[in-house]
């Protein structure tokens, strides 16, 4: 049996996330999703697939200390998996005031969600007219966006295009890996958000031109978004590099990311992570890396949402491809020159 | 290893299956299916042609044995609690909670009484169907229910711990069995003095209610979703392992012992256990679709059905009918089977000679 792929809604009071429900779920795509609401009533569709949640926070006799689970998921999941299958995903809205953490590390604690179902990926919607209001005064407007793999940027009509330029900076400094779409009553193209395999330690493979930074400046000059992206794809004589947006003495979210040329030894690597989430996995939101192991001719993919992290050998590395490794880290209170040197030390 | 034709008896009924439960009688069987329909099988090796009904607009999602000894309980995503009779053609409903789930049922041994969960609440009904009193408000929603064994108590786990109900008495207050984390499935011990709750962790944990001692066991692999104890008590075998762990609760256990493990080794994980209803046997069942009957007493476990292999088609549902000698289990995706104690001795023995 497959597993069946859930998208999580994810976005602050008042930005759009109902109405982006109520598209995904009138819209003539032939597919039938359930779907899991904070609040009845809101969603305008008829659908019998509707189930409320009561958000459940649940902490894990684990020893790891940020290691919670949305105890009503597991409890509304197992229940829909038992189904004979009517319906193809999965989406579940969050409240406002959600951390998406918990909702993540759920797909990764509990064997029976991870053997029935996968996290396809996590949605943010933002109110372009009062993101930067939300981000002052929420740490949870912040996370939604940390975590995201896919960023609505929504009521774009409400603001100028100067305002969206610098806004888009603002997210991109939080996750520059999310892909930001712009809309306007969050009109978007739904392949755009459903059936992604964010989570898919393949999917990281399968982009890896954009992943491993071949293609980022293209990316980056589409966006308009130029600021500091000189030099990051280029190797770094050895080094491991980081890439942090000018943002290392800042106490909010940032996104970091590491390369390195020099091939990876796994022990150490795997010491070094096991510390790091270990001491800091409260703080580390989501991490993926590819990694050039030492004596593998596999790819290595990792990914992680604070403590929990998985790993996989991937397809080998292309004949005469160049092989470098880049880890990236969304993270609260990184040390990024520790992070950096930390790297570094695993090179080799 | 015997041959692996000890099955007296199959259906395919085509549907994922849910769950499969023996009524207190121990005279039918009934299998809940992942379309919202049931089917109901004499529990006899005479057992051929099921009667099918339409149950819950969703699924059920507590599929347990009545009050009423020859009756089965049903809680569905559908928001009803529905008894169902084997006499009747149409299922009986006794409550109905709209845009709401039904996630536990559980009737008493006593046949006084009936509870359901719905999120956080706990509702008593009396036999007649009829509501005890006010909802029972717990912390967080249930995880499982279970009435004592002379149904004087109804245990609610939930999360940090499990509530206990005296049913008869009006209080507002149950008494609180603390530990963090989330419990899920319960079970009494036949003597009714220890409630053991199996774990989100992977774990066990349980409380003796004469003296307020408590037990904890670890090391499981997967969640724990099945709890049987043998006849008298003497040990409880669980799931969740790749061996059938069964823990004694007998001098001075299970504290400071360590527990049988029966079953091979060989990394297929332990899904459902039903202990006999008379001997000291346990039946598992395991997730690739192997079933075995390991005695308790240091004989051989005998394989009665071989792994599958493929997914989907493990154990889900595993029962013994009242008098012992008729062993009913489902598989996933659609297939009942029923093993005779004759046909697996003959089995046994085939495979000796």
């Amino acid at each position: 049996m497959d597993q069946i792929p859930v998208t999580v809604l994810t976005g602050y009071l008042g930005a759009g996330k109902t109405t982006l429900l109520n598209r995904i779920l009138s819209e003539p795509h032939g597919k039938k999703y359930a779907v899991i609401v904070n609040e009845f009533g809101e969603v305008g569709i008829d659908n019998d697939l509707v189930v409320g949640a009561d958000e459940e926070i649940f902490e894990m006799n684990n020893g790891c200390i940020c290691c919670t689970v949305r105890g009503d998921l597991i409890r509304i999941i197992s229940g829909l998996m038992k189904r004979a299958r009517n319906f193809d995903g999965i989406l579940i809205e969050t409240t406002g005031l959600a951390d998406p953490g918990p909702v993540a590390q759920t797909f990764f604690v509990d064997p029976d969600v991870a053997a029935k179902s996968k996290l396809d990926s996590i949605v943010t919607v933002v109110d372009a007219k009062h993101l930067f209001e939300r981000l002052s005064d929420s740490k949870e407007a912040e996370e939604q966006i940390a975590f995201a793999d896919v960023i609505l940027l929504n009521k774009t009509d409400l603001v100028n295009a100067g305002e969206l330029q610098s806004l888009e900076q603002k997210i991109k400094a939080i996750n520059a890996f999310a892909k930001i779409v712009r809309t306007e009553r969050c009109q978007i193209a739904l392949d755009k958000i459903l059936g992604l395999g964010s989570f898919d330690l393949d999917h990281i493979l399968e982009h890896e031109p954009d992943f491993l930074g071949t293609s980022r400046h293209q990316k980056a000059h589409h966006h308009d978004d130029c600021h500091d992206d000189d030099d990051c794809d280029h190797p770094d004589h050895n080094h491991a590099h980081a890439h942090d947006h000018d943002h290392e003495h800042d106490p909010s979210i940032i996104s970091l990311s590491l390369t390195s040329e020099t091939p990876i030894d796994a022990a150490k690597f795997d010491a070094w992570m096991a510390d790091l989430r270990a001491t800091k996995g409260p703080d580390l939101l989501r991490y993926k890396g590819i990694l050039d192991l030492a004596g593998s001719d596999k790819r290595f993919a990792i990914q992680g949402v604070h403590m929990m992290m998985e790993g996989s050998n991937l397809s080998p590395w292309k004949q005469g491809a160049k092989r470098q490794s880049r880890l990236v880290f969304i993270g609260r209170n990184l040390d990024v020159e520790a992070l950096r040197k930390g790297f570094s030390a695993v090179a080799g | 290893m015997p041959s692996p034709s000890a099955i007296f008896r199959q259906w395919n009924f085509s549907l994922p299956i849910i769950a499969l439960t023996i009524n207190r009688r121990g005279d039918w069987v009934a299998v809940a299916f992942g379309d919202g329909s049931l089917a109901l099988l004499p529990a006899s090796s005479g057992a051929e042609r099921p009667k099918e009904i339409k149950l819950h607009d969703g699924i059920s999602l507590s599929l347990q044995p009545d009050a009423d000894d020859h009756a089965f309980l049903s809680g569905g995503d559908d928001g009803r609690v529905l008894i169902i009779d084997p006499a009747l053609d149409v299922p009986t409903e006794i409550a109905n909670h709209k845009n709401q789930w039904i996630d536990h049922v559980a009737g008493s041994s006593d046949g006084k009484l009936r509870a359901y969960a719905t999120g956080k609440n706990v509702h008593l009904l009396d036999a007649d169907g009829q509501s005890t009193g006010h909802a029972l408000a717990h912390p967080s929603s249930i995880g499982g229910l279970a009435f004592s064994p002379n149904g004087k108590r109804l245990a609610a786990a939930h999360y940090n711990g499990v509530s206990l109900w005296w049913t008869q008495a009006k209080e507002t207050v149950p008494t609180k069995l603390a530990w963090k984390g989330s419990h899920l499935a319960l079970a009494w011990h036949p003597e009714g003095k220890i409630v053991m709750s199996a774990m989100q962790e992977a774990a066990l944990h349980g409380w003796r209610l004469t003296d307020n001692a408590e037990m904890q066991m670890q090391g499981y692999t997967g969640k724990i979703h099945s709890l049987s104890f043998t006849a008298r008590g003497k040990y409880l075998a669980t799931s969740g392992a790749d061996q059938v762990i069964c823990w004694p609760y007998f001098g001075g256990g299970p504290w400071n012992k360590t527990p049988l493990t029966l079953g091979g080794n060989e990394g297929r994980l332990v899904s459902r256990v039903a202990a006999h209803p008379k001997d000291e046997l346990v039946a598992a069942g395991y997730n690739d679709g192997m079933i075995i009957m390991a005695p308790l007493d240091g004989r051989m476990e005998i394989m009665i059905h071989p792994p599958v292999g493929e997914k989907g088609m493990g154990v889900i549902g595993l029962g013994w009918n009242g008098a012992g000698d008729c062993l009913f289990a489902a598989l996933e995706n659609g297939y009942v089977m029923l093993f005779t104690i004759e046909s697996v001795s003959q089995s046994a023995s085939h495979a000796h000679s």
